[in-house]
């Protein structure tokens, strides 16, 4: 395994008195695909917000390829892609016009950013149909898009939060060759999803969030080693469902 | 990287029809719905007939001056003078109809003016308003012992503007304050579906982050109101005196009113709440600049009128469409220099802070 690309310590969040993410200890290093599950409200995106400087943390401290994300913000944000779980891109918008907008965000301009517009298009499939508008595109082409826009500056760090929500199979599937394509190529990849058969099928790690903690972290084959329920088939899901219980999370985070 | 920012933006503005057309149709069916109502009003306001005036001069006042005024007056302007040296001006106006009175003291002037004549005392202070500008030259020419002669060709000023020129720029300059719609398709979609996220996980400052807003913004309500006011021009044959300085205060006004509206928007973070506040306040502003109740025969107070930047505005285009010169070129321009600065200086602050204190 490499370096240590992101590193969180004691890392908390509280909104009024609510503990959202509880001393949160982590470490991923570099070359990982690295899951995070956990039930609605588990603190994963409240995490990941944090990670990439939108939400300020209550405590604890963030590494982020060895600098502060928040104190040190511009030498290291433009190493991080993140695709939200939103489909973040303008439907008057047309595909090339929407990862060029992305894209520029980080100071990539002229040719080079032409060049970055093609190639992240051309990742996603999507480079014969630049000229349509996002509003026309289907589900499945949508993500691929929102996907597209985070790539053009060729970051190091990938967060994917639920990328593949709502589409259909084959796009499914075409993402999850795209991602791990992406890690082959030398990007970390933090993936956050409800799918446990995706988490389990690219991530070299998983960790299982709840109640703002970190109850279980390790491979897939670790995390059903925790769970010692004499089967030896048992499914991911099952050991999540173990681990966090099988009551209804009905807030949002 | 901004340049991108804003080339896009401009582009979703435009493609955003609804907001364009509202820009578009909104000063033309507004012009035409007014000035077709108010037509009979302004009228009177062109066809002034000849009406009388009195006056008094103060002893060390140049009886000269006043002389030559109350001939030109009476020539130009059908304004008659009459001379009276004593006596209660409320008094002396109401037993003698007098329509107003001007009362010439050591170095300046009074006019008094007739609620029952109200077009005859706007024409009488207009008139004398010029009048009195041409007294530096006057002065020079008392100086110098020379015959007096008041620059008769400069008072073809007689403000007679018609309903829909005075509503067809009116209406123009209302609309470049509510440019902010043109971004409410922009800003709704950047919250609605997390395009916010993106600007935050990237380089991007609070400040390019305004301009890459705040100049689109500008630059789609200057192309609406230039289709607007060319299309409103032909259809009504409105006449805007001096083109290009009209067209520099109008602009000026654009930027104002986007600059509130940006400071509006990221003080509040809330489009609703923007679009409400800052038409309220436009709406306040159009109330005593003169936008619904023409400002010649508005009953409101000068202090309100002149608190009012399309009070400004109004009256710099209108004076320029029908005298070809005002007084107000220059409050008009500098208000809108003020809010613009200071709007987008709290606007960039408000959104820094917001960053900051993001929770």
């Amino acid at each position: 395994m490499g370096d240590i690309i992101l590193k969180t310590t004691d890392l908390t969040k509280k909104y009024n008195n609510k503990v959202v993410v509880d001393n949160l200890n982590i470490e991923i290093r570099k070359g990982e695909i690295f899951g995070l599950l956990g039930p609605n409200g588990a603190g994963k995106s409240t995490t990941m917000n944090m990670i990439c400087s939108i939400v300020h943390p209550t405590a604890g401290e963030i590494e982020l390829l060895g600098k502060n994300p928040w104190k040190q913000k511009k030498e290291v944000i433009h190493k991080i892609g993140y695709i939200p779980q939103e489909l973040a891109i303008h439907g008057n918008l047309k595909a090339w016009e929407n990862v060029e907008l992305f894209t520029s965000l980080y100071g990539i301009k002229g040719q080079e950013l032409k060049n970055a517009v093609n190639d992240s298009l051309e990742y996603v499939g999507l480079l014969e149909r630049r000229q349509e508008f996002a509003k026309n595109f289907s589900g499945g082409m949508k993500r691929r898009l929102n996907i597209a826009c985070a790539l053009g500056h060729n970051p190091e760090l990938l967060i994917f939060d639920e990328p593949t929500v709502g589409i259909d199979p084959q796009s499914r599937n075409f993402i999850l060759d795209k991602i791990k394509e992406s890690n082959k190529k030398g990007a970390t990849v933090i993936y956050i999803s409800h799918y446990m058969e995706e988490v389990e099928a690219i991530c070299t790690r998983i960790a299982i969030m709840d109640n703002g903690k970190i109850i279980a972290c390790g491979t897939s084959q670790e995390l059903k080693k925790l769970v010692n329920s004499g089967d030896e088939n048992i499914t991911l899901e099952e050991v999540f469902l173990t681990l966090t219980g099988k009551k209804l999370r009905d807030y949002a985070e | 990287m901004i340049r991108y920012l804003i080339k896009n933006n401009f582009k979703l503005m435009f493609r955003n029809t609804w907001s364009v057309a509202v820009m578009l149709l909104g000063p033309i069916l507004v012009i035409a719905v007014l000035s077709s109502a108010f037509s009979e009003l302004m009228k009177s306001y062109e066809g002034v007939d000849e009406f009388t005036v009195g006056y008094r001069i103060q002893e060390a006042t140049e009886t000269n001056v006043m002389i030559e005024t109350a001939k030109v007056a009476r020539e130009e302007a059908g304004i008659l003078f009459y001379e009276y040296p004593e006596g209660e001006i409320k008094d002396i106006m109401e037993k003698n109809g007098l329509a107003g009175f001007v009362e010439f003291l050591d170095d300046t002037y009074v006019v008094y003016k007739s609620a029952d004549y109200e077009v005859e005392g706007i024409t009488l202070e207009y008139f004398m308003n010029k009048v009195m500008n041409a007294g530096v030259n006057v002065s020079l020419q008392l100086q110098e012992q020379t015959d007096i002669v008041l620059p008769v060709e400069e008072l073809e000023f007689m403000p007679a503007v018609d309903s829909i020129d005075y509503y067809g720029i009116i209406y123009i300059v209302y609309f470049c304050w509510c440019g902010m719609i043109c971004a409410t398709g922009v800003l709704s979609n950047e919250k609605k579906y997390g395009i916010v996220r993106r600007f935050q996980v990237s380089n991007i400052s609070e400040s390019q982050n305004f301009l890459g807003k705040f100049i689109p913004i500008t630059l789609t309500v200057t192309v609406g109101m230039a289709i607007a006011t060319v299309i409103t021009v032909l259809l009504y044959d409105i006449h805007w005196g001096n083109p290009l300085l009209s067209m520099f205060i109008v602009f000026m006004m654009i930027i104002a009113g986007n600059a509130l509206g940006m400071m509006l928007y990221n003080i509040s973070d809330s489009l609703v709440i923007t679009i409400i506040i800052q038409f309220t306040i436009v709406w306040f502003m159009g109330f005593f600049g003169g936008s619904f109740e023409t400002y010649m025969f508005s009953s409101i107070s000068d202090t309100l009128k002149h608190l009012s930047p399309i009070y400004h505005g109004n009256r710099a285009l209108i004076e320029l469409s029908c005298m070809g010169e005002s007084n107000y070129v220059t409050s008009a321009v500098l208000y809108s220099v003020a809010i613009t600065v200071v709007c987008s200086m709290i606007a960039i602050l408000a959104g820094y802070i917001r960053k900051r204190g993001r929770t």
